[in-house]
């Protein structure tokens, strides 16, 4: 028996075409997963109520939609990752290949995405921009601290947890990045407590996917503004986002879409660095009490 | 033009300093081809690099005049592939109809409607229409040995490879599954591993038995079953000529070697019979003499 053989449309064709059915098909996983359920209830609830109390500076409350959003988000993002991994003999010889898979999965983001910007203008109804709260920024300023503290960590978070999915085994691994994260931001908010108008300090403060802009400064309600700019330090976070999707995309690439990855991945990495220091040398020199 | 077959010439695949197979050359066409071996012979390794989810160690593969290590030919393969490996994990949650689901859009059936008909179509073939909703972890082995079965029937592929695919099934549905494999191998080439003799007996033109990664036979289930003609006799107690001994179910004793005693009560030989006795080399003075319990 003899048959025509051909090797099928192009490639970049039929993944476009099942690109967006498969993509819907993880955002449906995602979406309808009680930990991201969750997740998202309680950071409608407390940034559209206020959190329930009075509060003095925004950096008392704004740090949740980033955990909720951003941070279960990326645990929920590496469970939905890690699932299809047992059925890795079956899918790994269909003929949507891994990178393909890993995309639809990183379109999962756009739905944290949405309920950051969601968030975003629950937080403005309750801590209106002209609010003595946010400091010495400028309004401008203050809305890009606000995206880059609530919207951009609810888009890279998911992003996160794909790229740790694909390339770690250890089912906590999430988790641990998690509190690793938490950790860090945690210990240079300390250090810039400290040391408010260092340079070194804000650049260890900017190194990381999330950033306190403001402290209160004293018990009369002083709002301090740190140093800084807001504006790159959101460029800053999109290039991690970048540097995620692009890490989680290199897991199974071949031939020339690897090395088109990997050059992807250097100069994404030099863009980022740029902006982290532009960012940390950007915007006020020095901590400003309001 | 390229003639619709498999080919491997001279394969060979190693993992470290184990050597799964050596020096296999085989050449597939439409048919069921039954792979037979020892635990540890290469059937899951061959399977594999037939699938395209293992590249050989040395050696060249074409399936469908393609060439797997090309990755553009390697979608071209998987286009036209179905594969059920020796275990298939689930993802937790599933169900039989969204797994099945999930695995015809990643063989991009990307319009609904045709792609949920056909996974219809596939759970019915191997007995699963009414447990389509039922989550496949709440479901027996055998149940979801189907399963698996199910997914690499999307498509009604024109390569399908299987690796022991009537494991844990019971004996109506195996029988059930031999139909529509049989009625597929009209127009595909239908590879399958086994260590149901019977399985292959009653499927299989051709059989493939290997050993130790090599090849030990390739060629039709009859000629291989008729190589033990005259060498399986039955006998009250094991004998001590025979290469292997059991005792059946009428509490005598089957025995298989190269030599049967003169005046013992010759037995119709079986494709198991005729495996067995490839496998303990067929020598005309078998060193040694093992019972096993059948």
């Amino acid at each position: 028996m003899t048959t025509t053989i051909t090797p099928g449309p192009p490639e970049a064709v039929a993944a476009r075409a099942t690109l967006v059915p498969l993509a819907a098909r993880e955002t449906r996983r995602f979406v309808l997963n009680p930990v991201f359920l969750f997740a998202v209830a309680m950071a409608e609830w407390i940034t559209w109520t206020g959190g329930g109390g009075a509060t003095t500076e925004i950096d008392e409350v704004n740090g949740y939609p980033a955990v909720f959003l951003g941070g279960f988000g990326m645990m929920v993002a590496y469970w939905l990752t890690r699932s299809m991994r047992a059925s890795e003999p079956v899918a790994g010889v269909t003929p949507v290949t891994r990178p393909a898979r890993t995309a639809a999965l990183c379109t999962v983001a756009i739905v944290p995405f949405c309920c950051g910007v969601l968030t975003l203008f629950g937080f403005l109804r309750s801590y209106p921009v002209g609010d003595a709260v946010y400091g010495a920024f400028s309004p401008p300023a203050r809305i890009a601290v606000l995206v880059g503290q609530i919207v951009v960590p609810s888009l890279g978070g998911p992003l996160l947890g794909v790229a740790l999915g694909r390339w770690v085994r250890f089912p906590g691994a999430a988790f641990v990045l998690f509190l690793v994260i938490f950790g860090w931001v945690e210990l240079v908010t300390i250090l810039t407590l400290w040391h408010q108008d260092s340079l070194p300090a804000a650049v260890l403060r900017l190194f990381s996917p999330f950033a306190f802009f403001t402290v209160q400064a004293d018990s009369d309600g002083a709002v301090m503004a740190w140093r800084g700019s807001p504006w790159f330090f959101i460029g800053w976070q999109l290039a991690l986002c970048a540097i995620a999707v692009l890490v989680a995309l290199l897991r199974g690439a071949e031939g020339p879409v690897r090395t088109r990855t990997i050059r992807a991945l250097a100069i994404t990495g030099a863009v980022a660095v740029i902006l982290l220091v532009l960012a940390a040398t950007g915007g006020f020199t020095y901590a400003v009490a309001t | 033009m390229v003639t619709a077959s498999i080919s491997l010439r001279d394969v060979g695949r190693t993992f470290g300093a184990t050597r799964a197979l050596a020096g296999v050359d085989l050449d597939l066409g439409p048919g069921v081809t039954g792979l037979l071996g020892p635990n540890g012979a290469g059937k899951t390794t061959l399977l594999r690099l037939l699938a395209t989810a293992l590249p050989p160690s040395q050696g060249k593969v074409r399936v469908l005049g393609l060439d797997p290590e090309v990755p553009a030919e390697r979608t071209g393969i998987r286009r036209r592939l179905g594969y059920q490996p020796q275990e298939a994990g689930f993802p937790r949650g599933f169900t039989a109809f969204a797994f099945v689901d999930y695995i015809a859009l990643l063989k991009e059936q990307s319009q609904p409607a045709a792609r949920h008909a056909e996974v219809r179509r596939v759970l019915d073939l191997t007995g699963l229409s009414d447990l389509g909703a039922k989550r496949i972890r709440a479901m027996s082995g055998g149940q979801r040995r189907r399963v698996s079965l199910a997914q690499a029937l999307l498509g009604s592929p024109p390569v399908l490879i299987l690796d022991e695919p009537t494991t844990g099934v019971d004996p109506e549905q195996r029988v059930t599954l031999r139909t529509v494999l049989a009625e597929l191998a009209r127009t595909s080439i239908v590879v399958l591993s086994t260590h149901q003799t019977e399985d292959v007996a009653a499927l299989c033109e051709r059989v493939i038995v290997l050993d130790r990664g090599r090849v030990r036979y390739d060629g039709p289930v009859t000629d291989l079953t008729g190589q033990a003609a005259g060498r399986v006799w039955l006998a009250d107690a094991p004998d001590p000529a025979a290469s292997i001994s059991w005792r059946t179910g009428t509490g005598r004793y089957r025995n298989v070697g190269t030599r049967a005693r003169d005046g013992a009560e010759h037995a119709e030989p079986s494709l198991e019979d005729a495996y067995l006795l490839l496998l303990r080399g067929g020598s005309p003075e078998p060193e040694t003499t093992q019972e096993v319990t059948s």
